[in-house]
C-alpha cells in the first residue's frame, strides 16, 4: 500500500513538475544582417478604374473577377487601380493612368468633353435597365404635396450636389416644371447617402425628397414604406458607362467591348462575375447617348466642361 | 531510504508528525496548485500575447489592404510606423506584396532579410518563435486578402520580453502568494497540532498516572456549565449532582425524568436528546478523555473494592497458612495426577524437604519406590471409587517407631467432579505410647490384683507351714531333721517374705501414716548403705534441700524405697563409680522430688517401659526378685507420687565435679515426686529462684 502510495507521489511530482517548463522551440534570426532592398517595377499593363463610388476594397471585391475576365479574354495585362476621389479619377483618366474608366453619366461626359473619352458599353443594372431616373419622394400623410406644384416653398433633402438620380435629374425635372432652386424654402444634402433621404423624409424633418429609383427596396427591412409616396418621376437618362481612353487602339478597344459583350448573366461562369459587379450585363454605346445629360447639364447650370 | 524514513517518522512526536504531515501536503499541494496555476496563468499570459499580436496584425492587415490597392505607400508607411511607435515591445513591422517585395517596414539602415526566409504562412505552429539579438521575438504572419484575393503579407514582432517579465511577475506573486498560504496553514497546522495532542499528552499523562497508580486523573476539560446548572436541578442526591470530574451521562443512577435508571451506555439514547448532551458533549477525544476519566474512576472503584477482598483474602490465607503450618498434622492436596498442590509445614519437617520440593512432584519422587506405588494404587482407589479411606500406619524412625493415622478423601468439585486427593495425617506415637501404658498400668493392676489374692492365699498355709516348722524345731531333737527344719523355715520364711512383697505391691500390707522427714530416712539409709557400698569403691553423694518440709507416710516403706534405689544403682555400677543422691522442693507445683542417679550401665531403652513390671529384671538368676522396683512403684504410688527413670541421666542430676571411673556408663537417673501435704504453705523456691525440674 505505501509503495503504491509512494509511485503515485512520484507520478503527481513528475507530473507537476513537468508543467514548470514552457516548452517552445525558436528559430535564430539575425536582426543585424541588413542589407538595402529595392522594389521592383511593375509590368505595364492597361489600367481599370471604376469611379471611386466606394471604398477601394468594394471596388476592388466588385470588379477585380471582371477585370481577370477580360485581362484572359484580350490577352491584354489589365490592371485595376483605385483613385482615391472623382477628381483624381478625372485627373488620372486626363494624365493617362487609366485606360478604361467605369464611371457615372456625368464624369463620362466630362472626361469626354475634357480628354476625350469615349464610351464603350454601358451596363444593365440589377433591374434590367440600362437607364435609370430620379424619384420625388413626400410623406404620404402630407397632403400639402401632391403635384410637384406643391413643392414650391418646401424644404427639399436631396442625396449629394453631384448625386444623379439623387439631385440632378429631379432638378432638371423642377426646371422643366417652372421650379427653381430658389422655388424651394431650403435645399438640404444628406450626405450622398439614398437612405438618409427617405428617412429624413419620413421622419417629417423635410417635406419632400429626391432619391434614385429602387432606393426606396433598400429602406424597406428599416421602414414602412407604404408612408412614403411617389410625388413624380423624372425622365430616364442613361446610366453607368464604360470609356476608353483615346490613346487606345481601335483593335484593343474592339477586344475589350466584344469581350464584354460576349458576358451573360444566364452563364453560370459569368454570374458571380456579374453578382460581384452588382449588374447583369452589357449594351453597346456611344458618345451619343449622352445627349440628355449634356442638356440636363445646361439646364441646371452644371459644368461638364 | 524506504525502511528509513519510517523509522524516523516513528520516533517523531505526534505534534511534530502532524505539523510536518500537514506542511508537508501544503507545500506538495500549493506548490503544485502554484505551478499548475503559474503555469496556466503563464500559458494564458502568452496566448494573451500572442492573440494581441495577431490581433495588431490582422488589424494591421485589413488596414493596409486599401493603401495596397491604392498603391499608397505613405501610407502604408503611416500605418505601420504607427503600430510599431504605438507598443513598445513591437520591435518590427513590415509588409510583403503578393510577390514578396517589401512594400514597407520599420527597420532603418537597411532590411534584415533573413525575415524574409522564414514564417512564410506554412508552420504549422503561430506566431513563429525567433531567437535574436534582441531576446525571443514571436513573429506574426497575417495575409492580406480582399476576397479570395492576397493582396500582400503583414510580419510583425512582437518582444517577448514584457511576456516574460509580467509571467515572472505573476509567478513570484504566485510563489509568494502559495508560501503566504503555506505559512498561515502551517500556523493553523501547528495550532490544530498543539489543540490535538494537548488533549493527547493529557490523556497520555493521565494515563501514565494510571500506571503510577494514581487513578485520581483528570484528563477530561473543566465545563462551563454542569448539568445542574443547564437544567437548572436541586436535587442534590443526584449522583451527578456536584461531580465536575464526570458526564452525567457516564453515570448511573442518575435522576433526570428521561434516564430511567438506566446505567451507561443503555441511557445513550435518552441522553442524546438532552439539552445538557448537546450542550456539552465534545469531538471524539473529548469523549475518549472523559471515558478515560470515567474509567480510571470505575477502575478505582474497582481497584479498592478488590484491595478490601484481597486484604480479605490474604487475613483469611494467612489466617489459613497459620493454622496449616500451626498444626501438627499432615496436610497435603493432590490433584487428580497426584501430584502435590499443597503440603504442610509438619508434613515438610517431618519429611525433612522444603515446601517447593514437593509442590508439583508425585510420591514416586519423595518417597521410596514401594512406598510411592503402594500410595499410588491407594490414592488411584480412591480417586475412581470416591470412597475416603481412614488407616493407621507405623513405622520405624531412628527416634523410635512412629504411629500415623492417616485419612484420605477425594475433593470434589462443582463441575469436574474429583479434582483431587485431601490428606491429614496426624503422629499418634504418643497416644500409642500412652495407650501402650495404659494397658500397662491396667495389667499391673491386673497382676497385682491377682499377686495381692494369691499372696493372702498363701500367706496362711504359709504361716501354717512356718509356724508347724517351729513347733517342730522345737520338738525335735535330731540334728538331720533339725537341719532340714531350719532349712523349711528360712525357705518359709523367704516365701513369707516374697508374699510380704507382693502384697505391698498390690497395697495389700498395712501402711503407717506418720509425719516423715525425707531428708532424714534419706540419711538413715545413705548411712547404712555407705559402708558396704564404700567396699566396692562406691561413692555416695547427696545434696538434700533444708526446706523439704516433712510430709505424711510410711516412713519405713519409703526406706524401703530409697534402699531398692540405692541397691540398684549399686547393682548397675558394681565397682567404682558414684551415687548421686539429690532432694528438691518444688513449691509452687506443692511437690519434693528425690531423684537418685548413678553412673551404672544404664538401662536400655526398650527396657525403661518394663522396669517396674514384677518379676522383671535384668540381674542374674537368684540376684533378684524382680519385685524391688515394683515395691518401690507400689509404695510411692500409696504416697500419691510418681516414680520414673531416665538412661542416661541428664547432667543436672549428677554431681558437678565427681571422679569418673574408667567403667563410667550412661548412667541412670529415679526420679521420684512426692506430694506435699496441702496444708503446708511453702514459699521458698530453690537457691537458682528457678523452678525445680522433674
Amino acid at each position: 500500500m505505501s509503495k503504491q502510495l509512494f509511485f503515485l507521489f512520484i507520478i503527481l511530482s513528475l507530473f507537476l513538475l513537468s508543467s514548470c517548463g514552457q516548452g517552445e522551440d525558436s528559430i535564430e534570426v539575425s536582426l543585424e544582417k541588413r542589407e538595402e532592398i529595392t522594389f521592383r517595377p511593375q509590368l505595364p499593363a492597361l489600367t481599370y478604374a471604376y469611379l471611386p463610388q466606394y471604398s477601394h476594397t468594394e471596388s476592388f471585391q466588385r470588379h477585380h473577377r471582371l477585370v481577370e475576365y477580360l485581362s484572359d479574354q484580350t490577352d491584354l495585362a489589365i490592371r485595376q487601380v483605385f483613385p482615391d476621389t472623382f477628381d483624381d479619377h478625372i485627373n488620372m483618366f486626363g494624365q493617362g493612368k487609366i485606360d478604361i474608366s467605369f464611371s457615372n453619366p456625368f464624369i463620362y461626359v466630362k472626361l469626354a468633353n475634357r480628354f476625350g473619352a469615349q464610351a464603350m458599353t454601358r451596363i444593365i443594372e440589377q433591374d434590367g435597365m440600362a437607364e435609370f431616373r430620379g424619384q420625388i419622394i413626400a410623406r404620404a400623410d402630407n397632403h400639402d404635396v401632391q403635384t410637384i406644384e406643391d413643392c414650391r416653398d418646401k424644404s427639399w433633402v436631396a442625396v449629394d450636389p453631384s448625386s444623379a438620380g439623387g439631385y440632378l435629374f429631379p432638378l432638371g425635372h423642377f426646371v422643366d416644371r417652372g421650379l427653381n432652386l430658389e422655388d424651394f424654402r431650403e435645399v438640404v444634402f444628406a450626405g450622398g447617402r439614398q437612405e438618409n433621404v427617405i428617412l429624413g423624409v419620413y421622419a417629417g424633418l423635410h417635406d419632400i425628397g429626391s432619391i434614385r429609383e429602387g432606393s426606396l427596396r433598400v429602406v424597406e427591412d428599416k421602414i414602412d414604406i407604404n408612408q412614403i409616396k411617389i410625388i413624380d418621376n423624372t425622365r430616364s437618362y442613361p446610366g453607368w458607362v464604360y470609356a476608353y481612353s483615346p490613346r487606345l487602339t481601335k483593335e484593343t478597344v474592339e477586344k475589350i467591348r466584344e469581350a464584354m459583350l460576349k458576358l451573360d448573366y444566364d452563364n453560370s461562369e459569368h454570374k458571380a462575375l456579374f453578382d460581384a459587379a452588382r449588374f447583369i450585363g452589357f449594351i453597346p454605346s456611344s458618345d451619343q447617348d449622352f445627349e440628355p445629360i449634356r442638356e440636363l447639364s445646361q439646364k441646371v447650370g452644371l459644368d461638364l466642361d | 531510504m524506504t525502511r528509513i524514513l519510517p523509522n524516523i517518522l516513528r520516533g517523531l512526536k505526534l505534534k511534530t508528525k502532524i505539523t510536518l504531515g500537514v506542511a508537508f501536503m501544503l507545500v506538495f499541494c500549493g506548490l503544485g496548485i502554484g505551478l499548475i496555476l503559474s503555469n496556466m496563468s503563464s500559458k494564458a499570459l502568452l496566448e494573451e500575447g500572442r492573440k494581441r499580436g495577431m490581433a495588431l496584425t490582422s488589424g494591421l492587415a485589413f488596414r493596409l489592404a486599401e493603401p495596397i490597392l491604392a498603391i499608397d505607400f505613405l501610407q502604408m508607411k503611416n500605418l505601420i510606423d504607427n503600430v510599431h511607435n504605438q507598443y513598445e515591445d513591437v520591435i518590427y513591422v513590415f509588409l510583403t506584396d503578393n510577390n514578396g517585395n517589401v512594400l514597407s517596414h520599420t527597420f532603418s539602415g537597411g532590411f534584415p532579410t533573413d525575415l524574409l526566409l522564414i514564417n512564410l504562412g506554412e508552420q504549422e505552429t503561430h506566431p513563429v518563435l525567433l531567437s535574436t539579438e534582441q531576446g525571443l521575438v514571436y513573429d506574426f504572419y497575417a495575409r492580406v486578402i480582399l476576397g479570395e484575393r492576397n493582396l500582400g503579407t503583414v510580419r510583425l514582432g512582437l518582444s517577448r520580453q514584457i511576456m516574460d517579465a509580467q509571467i515572472q511577475r505573476q509567478r513570484m506573486t504566485s510563489l509568494f502568494s502559495t508560501f503566504g498560504v503555506v505559512g498561515l496553514g502551517i500556523i493553523l497546522a501547528l495550532w490544530f497540532a498543539h489543540t490535538v495532542t494537548y488533549r493527547l499528552n493529557r490523556l497520555r499523562e493521565s494515563a501514565e498516572e494510571v500506571v503510577r497508580g494514581n487513578l485520581n486523573v483528570h484528563a477530561g476539560f473543566s465545563l462551563e456549565k454542569n448539568c445542574w446548572e443547564i437544567m437548572d436541578c436541586e436535587r442534590e442526591e443526584c449522583p451527578a449532582f456536584g461531580d465536575t470530574q464526570r458526564r452525567c451521562w457516564y453515570l448511573a443512577g442518575t435522576l433526570c425524568p428521561d434516564c430511567k435508571g438506566q446505567e451507561y451506555p443503555h441511557k445513550m439514547e435518552s441522553c442524546r436528546a438532552c439539552p445538557v448532551y448537546k450542550y456539552n458533549f465534545g469531538d471524539e477525544i473529548q469523549d475518549l478523555a472523559e471515558a478515560f476519566d470515567v474509567m480510571a474512576v470505575t477502575v478505582k472503584r474497582h481497584i479498592e473494592e478488590l484491595t478490601e477482598r484481597e486484604k480479605t483474602i490474604s487475613r483469611q490465607q494467612g489466617l489459613l497458612k497459620t493454622i496449616m503450618n500451626v498444626t501438627p498434622d499432615f496436610i497435603t492436596l493432590q490433584d487428580r495426577d497426584l501430584k502435590y498442590k499443597f503440603a504442610s509445614k509438619a508434613f515438610c519437617d517431618y519429611f525433612n524437604l522444603r515446601e517447593e520440593e514437593i509442590i508439583g512432584q508425585t510420591d514416586f519422587e519423595i518417597f521410596s519406590e514401594e512406598q510411592a506405588d503402594l500410595n499410588y494404587h491407594e490414592d488411584k482407589q480412591i480417586l475412581i471409587t470416591g470412597k475416603p479411606l481412614s488407616k493407621e500406619i507405623s513405622f520405624n524412625r531412628p527416634d523410635g517407631q512412629k504411629w500415623l493415622h492417616v485419612i484420605k478423601v477425594p475433593v470434589y468439585d462443582k463441575v469436574e467432579g474429583i479434582i483431587g486427593l485431601l490428606l491429614t495425617a496426624r503422629d499418634i506415637s504418643m497416644l500409642k505410647k500412652y495407650q501402650e501404658q495404659l494397658i500397662q498400668s491396667q495389667k499391673m493392676e491386673d497382676l497385682g490384683r491377682l499377686a495381692g489374692g494369691v499372696a493372702h492365699e498363701i500367706n496362711t498355709p504359709l504361716g501354717i507351714i512356718l509356724g508347724y516348722t517351729q513347733l517342730l524345731l522345737e520338738d525335735i531333737r535330731d540334728e538331720d531333721l533339725l537341719d532340714d527344719l531350719r532349712i523349711i523355715e528360712k525357705q518359709t520364711k523367704v516365701c513369707r517374705k516374697i508374699v510380704a512383697d507382693l502384697l505391698g505391691f498390690s497395697r495389700h500390707s498395712q501402711s503407717a501414716s506418720e509425719p516423715v522427714d525425707i531428708n532424714e530416712s534419706l540419711a538413715e539409709v545413705i548411712k547404712l548403705v555407705e559402708h558396704v557400698f564404700s567396699l566396692n569403691h562406691i561413692k555416695i553423694y547427696k545434696n538434700l534441700d533444708e526446706n523439704i518440709p516433712p510430709l505424711t507416710g510410711d516412713k519405713e516403706r519409703l526406706r524401703q524405697v530409697w534402699l531398692n534405689l540405692l541397691n540398684n544403682a549399686a547393682d548397675a555400677i558394681a565397682q567404682d563409680g558414684v551415687i548421686y543422691v539429690k532432694s528438691k522442693l518444688c513449691s509452687h507445683r506443692q511437690r519434693l522430688v528425690v531423684s537418685i542417679s548413678d553412673t551404672g550401665k544404664g538401662i536400655k531403652e526398650e527396657h525403661l517401659s518394663k522396669i517396674f513390671d514384677p518379676f522383671f529384671t535384668t540381674k542374674q538368676v537368684g540376684k533378684g526378685t524382680g519385685l524391688g522396683l515394683s515395691v518401690s512403684f507400689g509404695i510411692i504410688i500409696d504416697h500419691g507420687g510418681k516414680i520414673s527413670a531416665l538412661s542416661p541421666p541428664p547432667m543436672e542430676y549428677l554431681p558437678e565435679d565427681f571422679p569418673k571411673s574408667d567403667n563410667f556408663g550412661p548412667g541412670t537417673v529415679f526420679l521420684i515426686e512426692l506430694p506435699l501435704d496441702q496444708k503446708e504453705e511453702i514459699e521458698t523456691e530453690d537457691n537458682n529462684g528457678k523452678h525445680c525440674r522433674t
